[in-house]
Formats: structure tokens, C-alpha cells, sequence
């Protein structure tokens, strides 16, 4: 059935249909319309689930953490100063081999105070430990909750479903729901192979010596390293039952390009109809949009840029003292390939500014010949900031 | 650190981080530096009556069913508890903590409806001591004093001129004291603690070779005698509530201003002078034959008085509300009715097992003891972190400085 959603409410439809039991936020612009959504289903009696409207992101995650090791399908959304104020608890839904799913709603951390689109709030997170996947549009968002779970479920690992700020979160799309009996078959209900359990009592996130520590985070760092494999697999699946595809990455006209523009989330739109742009001007243009970061989708980043001697890369975020952040990620996957491909880094659009085609063409043209208005510091190039 | 014991590969380990091993070996106590104490606390009811009665702990004996322990403690605090029961002008209802909820607790007529089942009751007795004591008069405080007396091993006799006992008591008019409970109560009494009483004997101490002359310590009831009777050559006056010890062979306990003349509504007044008499007698006894004593009362050692801001309301419902009328209903009390009266005591400092402390220990550290009458702390495991104290609705657990 299609619907004319926004962002955030295809969201709360997803969790709806992915039968969630419990669902424990505390709200935050823009993510409050996803729980605002999620409690008045429940509150309608459409969902089964158990709402916790907790005291903060911490607490939110911790029960999360604490329902899933319970048994329970397990949910919560963030955004921005909540997200990184739950930071110890992501390391440890990780950690504990929970498959709690969550959706981050990317926005700029502050000071200074901004509710608009932002990377660096989720891109901070990449180091604990969860899958993170990275919408274009509505209905990625909703498609790619209920994928997360039956991956998150096979891994026993968390999944991050990270969305833009307004540009997603707060647009309306049609959007197709699916069917619920679909749904079920394809998203069956959470079988744990081990949960608490009065009556088969284990102590969880116990104590550990150096001897299986080692040996305990190998075993993760494989099985993390596996969600790429296991999202591509879950996703042809999804698209066998709903027939909509949402693969790690999603290549356009790279076959032919000498030069690849690189990016995620919303602004990936735009990058493709910069390509067609570009490439009535004749330059040999394609454009990649990254939907996993972690891990990293090596596989299929390494077949669409397998031609390409050039990668232009838009940052929405940025590690201070360092550069983009995805950048930094596509230096290090570059680096193994001992191959001479030329990066080129920008940051554009953080805090609100939009991704246009008129951002993308100039700072594509001056990756290329090296004249633009982009302001240079370190390895990277800044769009609109002053002169 | 732990041997990787029955884990040998990648596949042997669990995907969860987890173990049915015990983590008992972490003991964790030595982070502590407050310690919780589970330790029962005078109730402001108890702190307020007269004779001290531990109003709580036979409440909940009642609430539990056990009527007859019940008994057994009132009796062991309070020999006159059908007196007490009607006359008393209960101060221990004045203090009620359950007021802040909706209205105190009757307590006096749950006192009446226990003293008046009459079931028949065991009071601990000490081993015979061989000794005589007189009690001249068979007031409220002559009886109490003789009980406690009786009851740890001493002979007594209670003495009264007249030819019923109960001294000053016999004065009231029948409305106010009725004759026969009077008289039950006594026997009762006289039983319990193995006292001989004899009414309408004449009483002179300038004429030895009888009862007086044979006893080894003489007690002049000041509720059982009339002032008129002289005191004898030797008699030395001792304030229950203020002298240590009582120096003589003959003690006539002197009573403060408030208590002369006798007022009937102060009769646990002079049951608590009775059994302070009775203290002094024992150890004047004991000190002469060179035997030890009841050791003086440690003040260290006496239970302390909850404080009533640890109670915690919130975690109490307020009862169905019973008409005032029926609240204020003179007469005796049925048991339902008495029951639901216990029912709802606050057991302000005194723990009725509720086991708050116990699901809400974040570690297992303070739990149940083996009999299940108890609960207590596992000193080698709990961290201190204080939530038993704070959960404790009833100010039973505390956290301290326990050093060592």
C-alpha cells in the first residue's frame, strides 16, 4: 500500500512491522516524530510492545541492551548530543552481542547549536562496533529497518539505520508499505540462542582475563566483518519478497568513469544528476553512494571503482586535525589496493547547507583542473565558508 | 585470574560474552566503606509508651497469626494488659507514624482485644533463687514489681491490708475499672510469675515472726498502700526512673510529682516503676549473696529510636477508610476487626521481612538467612552502595562506619 510518509514516520512503520517488543527513547529534534509515532501506535493497541520513555540516551540504550539480552526485539532512535551521549552504551550493545537496531537522525552536534544535517554525530560512533547504514530516501528507511533486524539477528550484532537530518527525516514521500504477512515471512519473530533465563541461569558480560579477551574480539571483528556479506544477502532476499533492492553500495555510470564522486545519504541524489551534468560537458563522471560504512563495503566499493583514477569525495562531517571522515575511510581501502588513484576530499554541507547540483558541479571541476572557491586546510577542501 | 578451563577453540566460545561460571571468587566487600546494618529501631510508639512495649513486633506476630507470641510479649513488657487495654491513655498513639497517611493506629484496642483472650501464656522464668521478697500492697507498681520479680526466680509474696487486691485500682469507680477484670487480671498474674498473694493481713513491722520479718528484701508499693502505714525503721526511698541502685533491705519507691496522687490513665507510669523497683531489688539481692546481677542497661546497646523521616510513606497505600464512629467504638474489639487493625502498622523500624532490601540489591549481597526469620548482609560480596538503606521503607537498614 503506498502512502505519502515523512522520513521519521516510515520509520515508525517499519518498526511497527518488524512486530518490536521493546521500544525504550527519550526524544530529541528530529528524531521525536519517530517515538511520538511509535508510542501512539501503541497507545492505538497496533503494536505489542513495551514503551519505555526513559530519563536519557543512556538509559534508552541500556534498556535496549538489557530487553534484548531478555529475548526481546528491541528498538530506540537518537540523534546528534543523544547518540553521543549514549556512546558507552553502543560499545557495549556491541560488546554484548545484542541485536538491538536503531535509527540515528544525522544532525550537527553543537556548540554552536544547529538541528540541521550533519555526518560526524554517527560517523563518531564507527568505532563501536555496529552496523551502520546510511538512507537515501523513505523508503530505504523503512526497507532498511527491517533488513537490519534480520541481519543484526543472524550476526547478533547491532545495526545503526542513520537517515538526514529534514531532508529525510522531515520530507514527505510516497512511500510503499508492505504487507505485514509478507513482513512476517520474511522477518520472522527473535529466536535468541542464549538470553536470561531464570531457569538456565548464565551471568552476561562477565569478567574476562587477557587469555579469551583476545580471542572474544577476534571472533567479534570476523562476524562484524561478515554484516557486509550477510546485508547483501538479507537485501536480494528483501527484494525477492518486496522487490525494491538496497544493496551496501549503489554504483551509477562508474563502468566507463575516470573520475568517481562519492558520498552518503540524501545528497547522493544530487551527485548523480551532477554526473549527467558533467558528463554533457563531456567529462567522464560516475558517482557511488556508500549505504554501509560499517564495515565497510569493500567488495562492492572495489568493483565500481575498479576503472577509476580519481575520487572525489564529499564529506558531510569531519574529524578536526584530521579530514573527512569517509575520506579517511577511502584512503585506507585505496592504500591496500597499491594502486596510484588521486583523492580529493571535501567538506560540504555540514550543519544544514544543502548538497545541490550547483554545489557538486564547481567542486567537482576544481577536484579536476583545480580552480574553485573551496578553501583548502590540511588535505581538505571546505565549501562555502567565508573568504 | 580464571584457567580458559573446557575452552580450547574459536567455536568452544560463546558468541555472547557469558558464563555459568559463579563470580562469587570477586569479592567485592573490601570497596565498601559504609556497611549496611539491618538492625530493628525503637518505633516512635514504643519510644512514647510508659513500659516501653515493642508495639510493632506483636502487631506483626498478629498480622502473622501467631497470637499467642503476641501475648507472650506484651505479657513480658506489660503484666497488666487488660488494665493498660482500658485505662491507659496510650501516648503510643500520639507518636503513630501512620497519621501522615490517613489516621494512627488504634493501638490500645488491638492491646484490649489480645489481653482479653486469656489464653493461657509461657513467660520465661529464671532459675530459682531461693530468696524472699515482700511486696507490701498490691497496687499497679507492687504487682509489676512482683511479677518481674517472680519471673526471674525470686519468692515473693504480695502483702495488702485490705481484703481485695489491686490497691489503688479498687478506689476507681466500676465504670472506670471493673471489678471482675480486675480480678482476672491479677490472677493471671499471680500465676504466671508463681506469687503468693495475701489480702487482709495486717501488716506490722514492729511485730516480727511473720511473713515481713522472714523476707530477705521488703518493697512498700506507694499504689497499694495508704500513706498513713508507717514506713519501717530502715526503709529507704528510691525513684525507679532516677536512682541507679537501691541501697537497703527495705525499699519504698518514691514517686515523682506527676504520678501522686494516683491517676488511673498513668498505670503504665507505674508498671514501668514497678519493674524498675524490680531491677534494683534483683541486683540489691544479688550483690549481697555476691551473685551477679541484671547488668545495668548499656546505653550504647539500647536499641535507637527510628528516625521517622526514614519511613517511608510513599511506599504504604492508605487503608479502606473505617467511619470514624466505628474507629472511636467504645468496648472490645472482635478479632477481624483487631486484625485489621494490625494489618495496617506502619513496623516502623522493625522489619516484617518485607524483602525490599533484598530484590533491589544490584549484587545478592544481602539476603535471607538460612531460617527465613531474617535478613542479613554478605559482608565479603556487598559494595556499599547504600540502595537496601534507601529501599528499606521501614529506617531498619542503615548504612554505618563499621571499621575493622
Amino acid at each position: 500500500m503506498k502512502k505519502v510518509v515523512m522520513g521519521t514516520e516510515a520509520a515508525a512503520l517499519a518498526v511497527k512491522l518488524a512486530r518490536v517488543q521493546v521500544i525504550s527513547a527519550y526524544p530529541i529534534t528530529p528524531q521525536t516524530v519517530i517515538v511520538e509515532n511509535l508510542s501512539d501506535i501503541i497507545g492505538r493497541g497496533e503494536l505489542n510492545a513495551k514503551y519505555m520513555p526513559v530519563e536519557s540516551e543512556h538509559s534508552a540504550m541500556a534498556s535496549c541492551i538489557g530487553a534484548s539480552l531478555a529475548g526481546a526485539r528491541a528498538f530506540t532512535a537518537s540523534s546528534s548530543q543523544g547518540l553521543v551521549y549514549m556512546h558507552e552504551m553502543l560499545h557495549y550493545a556491541a560488546g554484548a552481542r545484542v541485536p538491538v537496531v536503531m535509527v540515528n537522525c544525522n544532525r550537527a552536534l553543537a556548540p554552536p547549536w544547529n538541528l540541521y544535517c550533519d555526518h560526524t554525530d554517527s560517523l563518531a560512533q564507527r568505532d563501536t562496533g555496529w552496523g551502520q547504514y546510511y538512507c537515501a530516501d523513505a523508503q530505504d528507511v523503512l526497507d532498511a529497518i527491517l533488513i537490519a533486524y534480520n541481519v543484526a539477528e543472524q550476526a547478533l550484532l547491532p545495526v545503526m539505520i542513520n537517515m538526514d537530518a529534514f531532508y529525510l527525516t522531515h520530507t514527505s514521500e510516497p512511500v510503499d508499505v508492505p504487507d505485514q504477512k509478507a513482513v512476517d515471512i520474511f522477518l520472522p519473530s527473535y529466536q535468541p540462542s542464549s538470553k536470561l533465563d531464570v531457569d538456565d541461569p548464565k551471568t552476561f558480560g562477565n569478567v574476562c582475563g587477557a587469555d579469551l579477551f583476545t580471542s572474544i574480539k577476534y571472533k567479534r571483528h570476523c562476524d562484524t566483518l561478515s554484516l557486509e556479506k550477510l546485508w547483501d544477502r538479507a537485501a536480494v532476499r528483501f527484494c525477492g519478497y518486496f522487490s525494491r533492492l538496497h544493496p551496501t553500495v549503489e554504483a551509477y555510470q562508474t563502468e566507463d568513469a575516470d573520475v568517481c564522486i562519492i558520498g552518503i545519504g540524501t545528497a547522493t541524489g544530487a551527485m548523480r544528476l551532477a554526473v549527467d551534468r558533467l558528463r554533457e560537458e563531456g567529462l567522464k563522471v560516475g558517482s557511488l553512494r556508500l549505504a554501509m560504512i560499517r564495515p565497510f563495503p569493500r567488495g562492492g566499493f572495489e568493483k565500481a571503482t575498479a576503472n577509476v583514477g580519481h575520487v572525489i569525495v564529499i564529506d558531510r562531517d569531519v574529524s578536526f586535525g584530521a579530514e573527512g571522515i569517509v575520506a579517511q575511510e577511502l584512503k585506507a581501502i585505496l592504500f591496500d589496493r597499491h594502486e596510484d588513484v588521486r583523492l580529493t576530499g571535501f567538506v560540504a554541507g555540514v550543519g544544514g547547507n544543502d548538497i545541490s547540483v550547483e554545489t557538486i558541479v564547481p567542486l567537482v571541476r576544481q577536484a579536476i583542473f583545480g580552480d574553485g572557491t573551496a578553501a583548502e586546510a590540511g588535505s581538505t577542501l571546505w565549501a562555502e565558508v567565508l573568504p | 585470574m580464571q584457567s580458559r578451563k573446557g575452552i580450547e577453540s574459536l567455536s568452544e566460545l560463546p558468541i555472547m560474552p557469558s558464563t555459568i561460571g559463579t563470580m562469587a571468587w570477586n569479592q567485592t566487600g573490601d570497596w565498601r566503606y559504609l556497611t549496611p546494618v539491618v538492625a530493628n529501631k525503637l518505633a516512635p510508639c514504643s519510644q512514647n509508651c510508659p513500659a516501653g512495649i515493642p508495639i510493632p513486633i506483636y502487631l506483626n506476630a498478629l498480622k502473622n497469626g501467631r497470637i499467642q507470641s503476641g501475648l507472650d510479649l506484651l505479657l513480658a513488657h506489660n503484666p497488666l494488659p487488660r488494665l493498660t487495654g482500658r485505662l491507659c491513655y496510650h501516648p503510643c498513639q500520639a507518636r503513630c507514624v501512620r497519621r501522615k497517611i490517613d489516621r494512627t493506629i488504634s493501638i490500645q484496642k488491638i492491646e484490649r482485644f489480645l489481653a482479653d483472650l486469656g489464653t493461657d501464656v509461657t513467660i520465661e522464668k529464671g532459675k530459682k533463687t531461693g530468696k524472699q521478697v515482700a511486696v507490701i500492697g498490691s497496687g499497679p507498681l507492687g504487682l509489676s514489681c512482683a511479677f518481674y520479680l517472680g519471673c526471674w526466680g525470686h519468692q515473693v509474696v504480695v502483702l495488702d491490708p485490705r481484703n481485695q487486691a489491686g490497691g489503688a485500682l479498687v478506689d476507681r469507680s466500676p465504670e472506670k475499672v471493673d471489678s471482675q477484670v480486675l480480678a482476672d487480671e491479677i490472677s493471671r498474674l499471680i500465676r504466671l510469675a508463681d506469687i503468693k498473694l495475701e489480702t487482709g493481713v495486717v501488716v506490722d513491722f514492729d511485730a516480727p515472726g511473720n511473713v515481713v520479718s522472714k523476707a530477705d528484701l521488703i518493697i512498700l508499693d506507694p499504689t497499694g498502700v495508704s500513706e498513713d502505714l508507717r514506713a519501717p525503721v530502715g526503709a529507704v526511698g528510691v525513684n525507679p526512673f532516677d536512682d541507679e541502685a537501691a541501697n537497703s533491705d527495705i525499699i519504698a519507691p518514691r514517686l515523682s510529682q506527676n504520678l501522686k496522687p494516683f491517676k488511673a490513665p498513668m498505670i503504665a507510669h507505674y508498671i514501668a516503676a514497678g519493674r524498675l523497683t524490680a531491677q534494683k531489688a534483683f541486683n540489691r539481692l544479688a550483690m549481697c549473696s555476691g551473685q551477679q546481677g541484671l547488668a545495668p542497661p548499656n546505653p550504647d546497646l539500647l536499641p535507637q529510636t527510628v528516625n521517622t523521616d526514614d519511613i517511608k510513606i510513599e511506599h504504604f497505600s492508605s487503608s479502606a477508610p473505617v467511619a470514624e464512629a466505628e474507629a472511636q467504638q467504645e468496648g472490645a474489639w472482635n478479632h477481624e476487626r483487631a486484625l485489621h487493625e494490625a494489618e495496617r502498622c506502619l513496623s516502623c523500624g522493625t522489619c516484617d521481612l518485607c524483602l525490599q532490601c533484598v530484590s533491589f540489591c544490584p549484587d545478592a549481597s544481602i539476603k535471607l538467612d538460612e531460617d527465613k526469620t531474617a535478613v542479613i548482609v554478605d559482608e565479603y560480596h556487598c559494595k556499599g552502595c547504600g540502595i537496601c538503606a534507601y529501599e528499606c521503607p521501614r529506617g531498619v537498614v542503615t548504612m554505618e562506619t563499621i571499621s575493622g
